[in-house]
């Protein structure tokens, strides 16, 4: 797992709330807002906002892919190096 | 732009108009599938009909064609399987324009009709839909409204913003399912010839878009969005295009609402209302509201809100389950007087969650509370049966909440799944032999358990007996283990440690350890008995702990003595 995406699991914990997870238990490739975790729409506002806030980092309002970088925790990795480093 | 009432929808309008621009569609276009669409109806012979659309002019042809044939509508508020099976008996034919669940494709119906109906008006006291909502018993609830008393409330609307809305596109975040979505973002419009997208746009971003494509526009919101908007995002930019926001379906927090203020130059319009009753109340920014046009506001003597207006069937008072407190600038909201919560806008009835997670083969009790620590979510305080302690005392915490979760889920929301869980040994009640939503919530708010509990306590001979239980909760069986929770050794050291300061008065502190056995673990709801003995010639503290008779554990502390 890279520290990215530990990262971005903790974050997710943290910012929504999750009792009894640890970042291990979050697979990066499993898809975040289905049945899975059990997240919401309101998570993904939440979690949006978390992102941007601590890669400081914009959702650009028009993109297609927004919804594809928030599949899972490997694509939101992919996407959040890609724009720190742009 | 010229007004049309909604009953007269379907006649053939004297100038066509837009009702939406992308894609581009026109009053007598969507008149044609809906005429269209009635006449399947019609060969159907449906009588009753459960609507769900992603589509809002999908869901006006749904309705009013099903009025044109003097159906029913059951407004579905979501295609969860057991809102499904709610409905078994109640209609007929459940229509719809997605693959969330197995409905009848309204497209298909359209196209296989064979000649449209005519356009006519329509009998606005005898059409009527049902929107559903939890009931404050737990049971879902059908609530009967008629095509005159929606045409009332969206006449008021108008009277009230209509001037500052103007031509504005109208946009929405929250679903058309429901009273407040269907009102303000597809039957207001229709009738004044505003434009609305029909799309629900669940996020900033899309918002933000459409705003930029039209010279202005208006956007039907939620708190829940609205308490969220990304700082980042161009919203001053918009001042000119973004002329009104709603809010409604739940508080809006003042910050949120000043912050919108800031940034567009007006505060959101919020309105204060409920699915049995339509809208109540608005106000913009400040706690007081002003009833709307129409309604009459009073209290009963528990301070509970009673309303009575032309959108209630007539002659009828609602009693609403918020206390409210009337002054000269208008009417404050105190606090809710049930067991309905509001998360993210969504009425959770708590007691409804509970009676289903009761049906689980391991729970005995159960009760739910609202945290609003960070996002807000649902918390359970559980009592297990014997069965549900094996559960946990094999599979670990994590696995048991999981399977309940399960439980609930297709129940409910993916949003009022419990994310927080207490398992108690028994719900604690106060001298009214009740338990308060308040003593729920601060249980809920409680750290999990980091000591034993201590039953009783005796002396003899052989030292001081303390009769302990191991919490079902205990924090350190997360990670000790997470399928296999056991005491760790070294807690039961602490234990004795602090135990000898608490009951054997032990001052000094510890220096050292002999002869420390493990031989038993310690599993959750055990029950042992901890004994101490202080020999203070050598400065050591005994210890032993035994369960069922059994040894667990025993040592000796060396004790070091701070006054040296």
């Amino acid at each position: 797992m890279s520290q990215l995406e530990q990262e971005i699991k903790t974050l997710i914990i943290e910012s929504l709330g999750l009792e009894d997870m640890t970042p291990s238990d979050i697979d990066s490739q499993a898809v975040l807002f289905g049945d899975g975790l059990g997240l919401d729409s309101v998570d993904a506002l939440e979690l949006g906002l978390a992102i941007q806030k601590r890669y400081g980092i914009k959702i650009d309002a028009e993109s297609k892919d927004t919804r594809e970088h928030f599949r899972n925790v490997a694509s939101l990795a992919a996407f959040v190096s890609q724009h720190r480093s742009a | 732009m010229s007004w049309i009432n909604l009953h007269e929808l379907l006649l053939a309008p004297t100038h066509d108009r837009l009702l939406c621009q992308q894609p581009e569609l026109s009053l007598s276009q969507w008149q044609a599938r809906t005429l269209r669409l009635a006449a399947s109806l019609a060969e159907c012979n449906s009588q009753r009909i459960a609507l769900h659309c992603l589509d809002a002019l999908n869901l006006a042809s749904g309705l009013f064609a099903a009025w044109r044939v003097g159906a029913e509508v059951y407004l579905l508020s979501d295609v969860q399987p057991a809102s499904l099976a709610n409905l078994e008996g109640r209609a007929d034919l459940c229509l719809g324009d997605h693959q969330q669940a197995p409905l009848t494709d309204i497209e298909q119906l359209i196209a296989n009709a064979h000649e449209p109906l005519a356009g006519q008006a329509l009998a606005a006291e005898q059409a009527c839909l049902w929107v559903c909502t939890s009931g404050s018993s737990g049971q879902p609830k059908q609530i009967r409204k008629t095509l005159a008393q929606l045409a009332a409330e969206v006449q008021v609307l108008e009277q009230l913003w209509g001037a500052q809305l103007g031509s504005a596109q109208i946009l929405g975040s929250v679903a058309t399912q429901h009273l407040y979505g269907l009102l303000f973002r597809l039957l207001w419009p229709m009738a004044a010839g505003r434009c609305l997208h029909p799309l629900q746009l669940g996020y900033p971003e899309d918002v933000l878009a459409q705003v930029q494509r039209q010279p202005r526009s208006a956007w039907v919101a939620s708190p829940a969005l609205l308490k969220r908007l990304p700082e980042h995002l161009p919203w001053s930019a918009q001042r000119e295009r973004l002329c009104s926001v709603f809010s409604s379906g739940g508080p809006l927090p003042a910050s949120a609402s000043a912050q919108v203020a800031d940034w567009l130059g007006h505060a959101p319009l919020e309105i204060y209302g409920s699915s049995e009753t339509g809208g109540i109340a608005w106000r913009q920014g400040g706690e007081y509201w002003q009833a709307l046009p129409g309604v009459a506001l009073s209290a009963d003597e528990s301070g509970a809100l009673q309303v009575r207006s032309a959108f209630l069937p007539a002659g009828h008072c609602e009693v609403m389950a918020d206390q409210v407190a009337f002054a000269p600038q208008g009417m404050r909201l105190l606090q809710r007087l049930d067991r309905i919560v509001k998360l993210e806008e969504k009425r959770i009835a708590l007691p409804a969650l509970e009676q289903r997670l009761e049906q689980h083969p391991w729970v005995a009790e159960c009760r739910l509370g609202l945290i609003e620590a960070g996002r807000a979510h649902l918390g359970a305080l559980v009592v297990l049966n014997t069965a549900g302690r094996h559960a946990l005392r094999n599979g670990g915490r994590r696995a048991l909440t999981d399977a309940l979760r399960k439980h609930l889920h297709g129940h409910c929301e993916n949003l009022a799944l419990p994310r927080r869980w207490r398992l108690l040994e028994q719900l604690p009640v106060n001298a009214q032999g009740k338990l308060g939503q308040a003593q729920i919530n601060a249980l809920l708010l409680a750290e999990r358990p980091r000591h034993a509990e201590v039953l009783n306590q005796h002396s003899s001979a052989d030292g001081l007996h303390l009769q302990l239980r191991i919490p079902l909760d205990l924090a350190h069986f997360s990670g000790h283990f997470p399928a296999t929770p056991v005491v760790p050794g070294v807690l039961l050291i602490d234990w004795a440690i602090d135990f000898g300061r608490q009951y054997l008065q032990l001052a000094g502190r510890f220096s050292g350890m002999e002869v420390i056995k493990f031989q038993r673990l310690l599993r959750p709801g055990d029950e042992p008995v901890m004994t101490l003995r202080f020999d203070a010639a050598k400065g050591k503290l005994h210890f032993a702990v035994r369960c069922a008779d059994e040894p667990c554990a025993s040592g000796r502390i060396r004790w070091e003595s701070t006054d040296v």
